[in-house]
């Protein structure tokens, strides 16, 4: 078996330290807003719920929201993962990043949020047919 | 005997001049004493709901059963507020009222419209369940088949707008024959009888189609998402084959975990694409039954006789 490369390394250790950086600015917040939001030790430990707040807290309030579905795609993966768990909330967060602001704008009924228009996909529209 | 005399003479002329002398200032000092009878604390009530004052409508719909429980509008009064609640979006309260209505005015014209209220109430609660059982309740206690009829065509349509067609049909046969016409059940059973031309996708097809990712967004006609499914996937597909063959194992697990996560999403995307194209056609569908067949019975509070509208739509 051949050793990874250095590029392998170093790619391998960026994601490390980024998961790390979400989990701990998670953790800081929990524990400003903990009387505020109650949060099930569910939701807590669901792993792919920390990337998600870090790029909402980190990269979103910098980059601005984009997105063109309200619930926001970040929004929607947290609120995916709340409902139905790892597997379904990944599943379904990929799937909503596939049909973001295509053919979902012309077919969902809009909202204006903030005075833009957005289109209401939240995720009660993607499972009432199985939930 | 005659100082007596003279004194009471005396003190009765001052006890006059004196009363003679007060009595005006003592009537325009005392504030005009407003009266308010019943007619008028009725029509004050009525004044509010009408001018869409729902929550003061109800505080002088209670202020008039309080000082005048012996009127025989208490009973219009009760379902006046229960109204109120409804149209105020105060569903739970409004069928508390009715409610009460029901049972303190069993058997009468009053309790039968309370029953259709609670009914719709649930419907706004988005209850159907209770909905119906409400009306079948109706429907066994009433002995006016006209009551029983419009309970039917009711029950009817709660069942046509969850797409339960088989349900409402049965419930539309049971309306009698006499009042058939009325509510023109040829026109909706021959409605009912194009449901089968309802243009539909099958789940299944968009999901066996989907193992071409994109085949399935593209059978449920949503051309751009079907693009995008394919070109992301198939990038993905092809960056983790690269990463293998270059012998970069991590990056190649991190790239096949995320592609894993697409591919299943483009599954999942083209599955619920179709449910959401056959649930937005049977909406339609409804939406356009509704328009055509749909008729709207209102009863009036203190009349027997009901109003009877009917909208066609070319």
């Amino acid at each position: 078996m051949t050793k990874p490369s250095y590029r392998t390394k170093i790619i391998f250790f960026l994601l490390l330290f980024a998961y790390c950086c979400s989990a701990c600015a998670h953790e800081n917040r929990l524990i400003m807003e903990d009387s505020s939001v109650s949060k099930s030790k569910a939701d807590m430990a669901n792993p792919f719920v920390y990337p998600v707040e870090f790029y909402r807290k980190y990269i979103s309030t910098v980059a601005g929201n984009r997105c063109q579905m309200y619930p926001s795609c970040s929004q929607y993966c947290i609120n995916a993962f709340k409902k139905h768990g790892s597997v379904m909330g990944y599943i379904m967060s990929c799937d909503r990043l596939l049909r973001c602001g295509r053919d979902e704008v012309r077919l969902s009924p809009p909202v204006w949020i903030n005075g833009k228009r957005r289109c209401y996909d939240p995720v009660s529209n993607n499972d009432f047919w199985w939930e | 005997m005659k100082n007596l005399s003279r004194t009471t003479g005396f003190f009765l002329i001052a006890f006059t001049t004196v009363f003679a002398l007060l009595s005006p200032f003592s009537q325009s000092s005392a504030a005009p004493v407003l009266t308010i009878d019943s007619d008028k604390q009725f029509d004050f009530a009525k004044r509010c709901f009408s001018s869409e004052e729902y929550f003061r409508a109800i505080d002088e719909y209670k202020r008039f059963i309080y000082f005048f429980p012996e009127d025989k509008r208490v009973g219009n009064a009760m379902y006046e507020i229960g109204m109120s609640y409804f149209k105020a979006g105060h569903f739970k309260n409004a069928i508390n009222s009715f409610e009460a209505i029901i049972d303190k005015y069993e058997d009468t014209d009053l309790s039968i419209k309370a029953y259709f209220m609670i009914s719709k109430c649930h419907i706004h609660l988005n209850e159907s369940g209770p909905a119906v059982i409400c009306l079948n309740n109706l429907i066994t206690i009433t002995k006016d088949i006209d009551v029983k009829d419009e309970a039917y065509y009711e029950i009817g349509w709660i069942y046509l707008e969850k797409a339960l067609w088989e349900k409402a049909r049965i419930n539309f046969a049971k309306i009698s024959t006499q009042n058939k016409n009325k509510y023109q059940l040829k026109r909706l059973s021959k409605e009912l009888d194009r449901t089968k031309l309802i243009d539909r996708k099958n789940p299944k097809i968009a999901g066996l189609l989907s193992i071409m990712p994109g085949a399935g967004f593209l059978y449920c006609e949503r051309y751009r998402d079907a693009l995008i499914a394919f070109l992301l996937n198939a990038g993905l597909m092809y960056a983790a084959y690269e990463s293998f063959d270059d012998d970069n194992y991590a990056l190649g697990g991190v790239i096949t975990l995320v592609e894993v996560g697409f591919y299943a999403g483009n599954f999942y995307g083209a599955i619920t694409s179709a449910h959401k194209y056959n649930r937005s056609k049977t909406d339609q569908f409804i939406d356009k039954l509704k328009q055509n067949t749909r008729i709207n019975l209102t009863g009036s509070n203190n009349q027997k006789s009901i109003i009877l509208s009917f909208q066609y739509s070319f």
